[in-house]
């Protein structure tokens, strides 16, 4: 009859539309990784596959440090894909730049906590689901501690004490591995949020003004003398062609007491020995008043030019949904159970953490932070004076802003 | 119209076999060529669409950079010392090894296997090397010796040498063997029967019919260390700070990382123009020699 | 006669130390050369805890082909292998195919045209791409044939050309023009003489091209780094720069995908090496 003869033609119309929406769209991803989340592709591969298997992911991992940003410019001539993953602080460059495509409001961002959406906003617009949080400070051996009545220093001159104490036994007091440049440019920028940034949030925008010059600023002074301090109370002759790895191995081993570090350390202390006993504490800043640093970490961005929006928007919701996937996450970067959690929750408790972004939003990493790493391991080589160190930043002062 | 000539269709068709790469080589290194140029002018970023014009600007900050220097400081200084370093050792290597030694073939190999791998690997082994095993080594033959060599601005350039020379000494090696291997043995017959001893053999007889192979060697040596990058990544990461930076290093950190494309192409163009003219010079010089000799 | 015996014997005696001593040395020499050869294929068979505690000279405990089977699977080393494996093979084939018809053009003419093509060509020795690289990553992305098979091939072939080119023009002298001439009074085309009389003469020349640029291609990282760098087309070198920084930690995985991309490069050269030490030192000799 007529009606089951249209009836059919619009089942079989639908049905093609639905077979046509089952088709692979392929998404393309570039992921910036560090050495914590390398594998992260598999685990969230499978959680888009649970829950949309008519999408594929077409992954190109490059290392964070050095080549996402180059990655990105590439591709802002060549066509960007759809989704990059990098840190908080990518967030900030990448939408200032416009290469980013809001997602505010959107229902999967119900799933992600509300300070991770906040600090992901910028003008009233969302740019980025950040996936976890990465904590910054000095990770300690708690046995050398315990086993010497060593109490975690809140002051700079407590942390001289406990430093000649360690001395006094034999024992290193800080784990470094000053051949990663990246390592100084790190701990400089935790040092910089605790004893610049909290001061003084504005304090990049008058250095970019002209009103405040490293050379003449007794803060940038100070934290770039604490890496002389860390370097005097460090295995001196050989940090600079000590890979990480062999770095957190000496802590674990008890050769060393402290490590300023983040968590991306965690899974090598866990790899040498399953049951290292660890714990973390904030560089104690010359105020006495620190705060342990976290940092959003895996941010997944929408970019602006994506010919896939829904597929991606299906994307972030399969990763934000999905439980078993956050916890396999959280285990392979984080290790979410170990024991410097403890001390986190404390400081968490009392409100003593400190959001990176403070700092790194207002410094950006390629061309100025790195580049200043270098001029301080100069420095402490003894082929520059600090001095220079310090004018040497300040004559990048137009390539600072992130 | 008169049919063309048998000669004229001849050429014709060697003319297409020439067309594929001349386009190819047109467009893959010509033309990039001139758009570095065309670059260094500007001071462009790499992400935005505009292309500021700064006139010689770029060239300027060149010569005032310590950077810059610092960076050619080091390619100069790596490249000298291994033209010097490789050649002896590869001449010192293949003179031992022509005397008629048993197990020649596995020496032979032994030394060549290295330059098989890619530097960029090299680099990373190596690193490792001075990180774990020579100290490993040291700690059981009972000595305090400090091989960190990457860890020291001072000692770093050494610590490369090491490496490059470990790659590269067998590759040279064979091209100074075949070269010894081609002397007709006449000649040193003839000087031992005038009572020439073996070193002056060596330096009227040996040394000169080596001409056309130091040829090749220094020049081989001396491009493939003025180009070094690969190794540099790896092995150094162009640290500690700033002490083990060549210049194409250089170029990659001040455009890819740094976001200067202009001021990169800048240096990019005088890479090129010193190139050039090390290459002419050294060309010029040795075919020189070579005649004379 | 007795009288110079004993000089003799003296002269045989100094020459057995002499001998004696110089292998010695050489003995000594090639065990601190393999040293690093036995680090890679030592570290890639230990644990991660025998990496970071035991003497890095030791043997591990137990041979831990883990650390393989990781490296093909979650490393995807094969995959990469068969990238490099292909841009290689066609970029290789490409230019021996291009270089050598451009050198027997012009070998065989004295034309000023071709005179001048000769030294353009030969710009590309004096200007080596790594110079220019940053300008050709322009281009390259411009023409948007960054991350595609065919960029990175037409990438290596662009930049080999200059050598091959010089290479086989130089070889061009092993192939006599009388048999040509023969050929082309019989009337074979130029096409036609060049694949069936030229070619199978340069076959020694050819084989010393193919392993030259294979290597260069094989161990090539900035041009890819700079091209190929996605997932699935990125070459061997770019995977291990990549875990050499990213995954510092589990450079045991690494150095056994390190032993995977040598092994095969080795048995093509030691099953080549006669072309290849040919092929030096045709070009030692004649300068």
């Amino acid at each position: 009859m007529k009606i089951t003869r249209i009836a059919g033609a619009a089942l079989a119309v639908a049905m093609l539309f639905n077979g046509l929406g089952a088709w692979a769209q392929t998404v393309r991803i570039l992921d910036g990784q560090s050495t914590t989340d390398a594998g992260i592709e598999k685990i969230i591969d499978a959680a888009v596959a649970a829950k949309y298997p008519g999408i594929k992911l077409d992954w190109e991992i490059v290392g964070w440090g050095t080549e996402l940003n180059a990655k990105v410019q590439q591709y802002v001539q060549s066509g960007l894909p759809d989704i990059i993953v990098g840190k908080g602080q990518d967030l900030a460059t990448y939408s200032s730049k416009k290469l980013l495509s809001p997602i505010t409001g959107k229902p999967y961002l119900n799933n992600v906590l509300p300070d991770a959406v906040k600090s992901a906003t910028f003008d009233g617009k969302t740019y980025g689901v950040e996936y976890n949080a990465l904590y910054q400070g000095v990770y300690y051996n708690k046995k050398i501690f315990k086993d010497n009545g060593i109490a975690v220093p809140k002051t700079q001159a407590e942390l001289a004490a406990v430093i000649k104490k360690l001395n006094s036994l034999g024992i290193t007091p800080f784990a470094t591995h000053f051949l990663d440049t990246w390592s100084i440019g790190n701990i400089t920028m935790q040092f910089a949020i605790n004893d610049i940034f909290n001061k003084d949030p504005s304090w990049a925008e008058k250095f970019r003004a002209g009103k405040i010059s490293y050379a003449t600023s007794p803060e940038a002074k100070a934290i770039y003398s604490y890496n002389k301090l860390i370097y005097d109370n460090t295995w001196k002759d050989e940090t600079f062609s000590l890979a990480q790895t062999q770095a957190d191995a000496r802590l674990v081993q008890g050769k060393a007491a402290m490590k300023v570090s983040g968590s991306w350390s965690i899974q090598n202390f866990l790899d040498v020995d399953p049951s290292f006993d660890f714990g973390v504490f904030p560089f104690p800043n010359q105020a006495g008043n620190a705060k342990l640093i976290f940092e959003p970490n895996i941010t997944f961005m929408k970019s602006a030019t994506t010919k896939y929006s829904d597929a991606v928007d299906k994307v972030f919701d399969a990763i934000t949904s999905n439980k078993e996937a956050a916890k396999a996450i959280y285990d392979l970067t984080t290790s979410y159970t170990n024991p410097s959690q403890k001390d986190i929750d404390a400081l968490a408790a009392k409100g003593q953490l400190v959001d990176a972004n403070s700092g790194n939003l207002q410094l950006v990493w390629g061309g100025f932070q790195d580049e200043n790493a270098k001029d301080i391991a100069a420095w402490l080589q003894g082929s520059e004076t600090l001095d220079q160190a310090l004018k040497a930043a300040d004559s990048r002062r137009g390539v600072s802003k992130p | 119209m008169p049919k063309p000539s048998f000669q004229t269709v001849r050429t014709a068709q060697f003319l297409t076999l020439i067309v594929p790469g001349l386009l190819l080589f047109t467009v893959g290194l010509i033309l990039p060529m001139f758009l570095g140029l065309y670059y260094s002018f500007t001071s462009w970023d790499g992400y935005t669409k505009d292309f500021p014009f700064i006139g010689f600007d770029n060239f300027v900050r060149i010569v005032q950079d310590p950077h810059t220097l610092d960076a050619w400081g080091f390619t100069i200084e790596f490249t000298l010392w291994n033209t010097i370093i490789q050649n002896v050792l590869a001449l010192f290597f293949a003179v031992i090894l022509d005397t008629g030694l048993k197990a020649k073939t596995f020496y032979r190999t032994v030394l060549f296997l290295p330059c098989l791998v890619a530097p960029i690997v090299a680099g990373f082994v190596w690193q490792h090397m001075y990180i774990d095993v020579l100290p490993g080594f040291g700690s059981l033959l009972g000595t305090k010796i400090n091989f960190g060599l990457f860890g020291k601005a001072d000692t770093v350039l050494g610590g490369l040498l090491i490496v490059n020379n470990w790659q590269f000494i067998g590759y040279w090696m064979l091209i100074y063997l075949a070269a010894l291997q081609s002397i007709p043995a006449e000649l040193y017959e003839s000087a031992v029967v005038d009572g020439a001893g073996s070193w002056v053999q060596f330096v009227k007889i040996t040394l000169p019919m080596l001409a056309p192979a130091f040829t090749i060697c220094i020049v081989g040596i001396t491009a493939g260390s003025l180009r070094v990058y690969d190794l540099l990544v790896s092995a150094t990461g162009g640290g500690p700070g700033r002490a083990s930076t060549s210049i194409i290093f250089h170029i990659y950190n001040t455009a890819l990382n740094a976001q200067q494309y202009g001021y990169g192409s800048a240096l990019s163009v005088s890479l090129i123009v010193v190139l050039l003219i090390i290459a002419l010079v050294q060309l010029g010089y040795l075919k020189k020699k070579e005649i004379q000799l | 006669m007795n009288r110079f015996q004993p000089n003799k014997k003296r002269r045989q005696l100094s020459h057995l130390v002499r001998r004696a001593f110089l292998q010695l040395f050489m003995l000594v020499v090639s065990a601190a050369f393999l040293l690093p050869l036995y680090t890679v294929i030592n570290f890639s068979l230990k644990t991660k805890k025998e990496l970071y505690l035991d003497n890095p000279l030791a043997l591990p405990h137990a041979w831990f082909f883990d650390n393989y089977s990781s490296a093909l699977d979650r490393l995807h080393v094969g995959t990469t292998f068969l990238n490099t494996f292909l841009y290689t093979s066609v970029s290789v084939f490409f230019l021996a195919l291009i270089s050598g018809a451009a050198a027997w053009a012009i070998a065989r003419n004295r034309g000023r045209f071709f005179r001048f093509t000769y030294v353009y060509f030969l710009l590309g020795i004096l200007i080596p791409f790594q110079a220019l690289f940053l300008p050709i990553y322009i281009v390259g992305n411009a023409l948007h044939l960054t991350n595609t098979f065919y960029g990175i091939i037409l990438m290596y072939v662009a930049t080999g050309l200059s050598f091959s080119i010089f290479l086989m023009t130089g070889f061009m002298t092993q192939v006599p023009v009388e048999l040509e001439e023969a050929a082309q009074i019989d009337g074979c085309s130029i096409y036609r003489t060049y694949f069936s009389i030229v070619l199978p003469l340069l076959k020694p020349a050819m084989a010393t091209l193919v392993i030259l640029q294979a290597f260069a291609i094989w161990n090539d990282y900035l041009l890819a780094s700079l091209f190929v760098s996605s997932s699935s087309l990125k070459t061997l070198n770019v995977l291990f720069q990549q875990l050499f920084s990213t995954t510092s930690s589990n450079y045991s995985t690494a150095m056994a995908g390190v032993m995977i991309s040598v092994v095969p490069i080795s048995i093509l050269f030691l099953s080549l090496q006669k072309y290849f030490i040919k092929g030096l030192s045709a070009g030692a000799v004649k300068g």
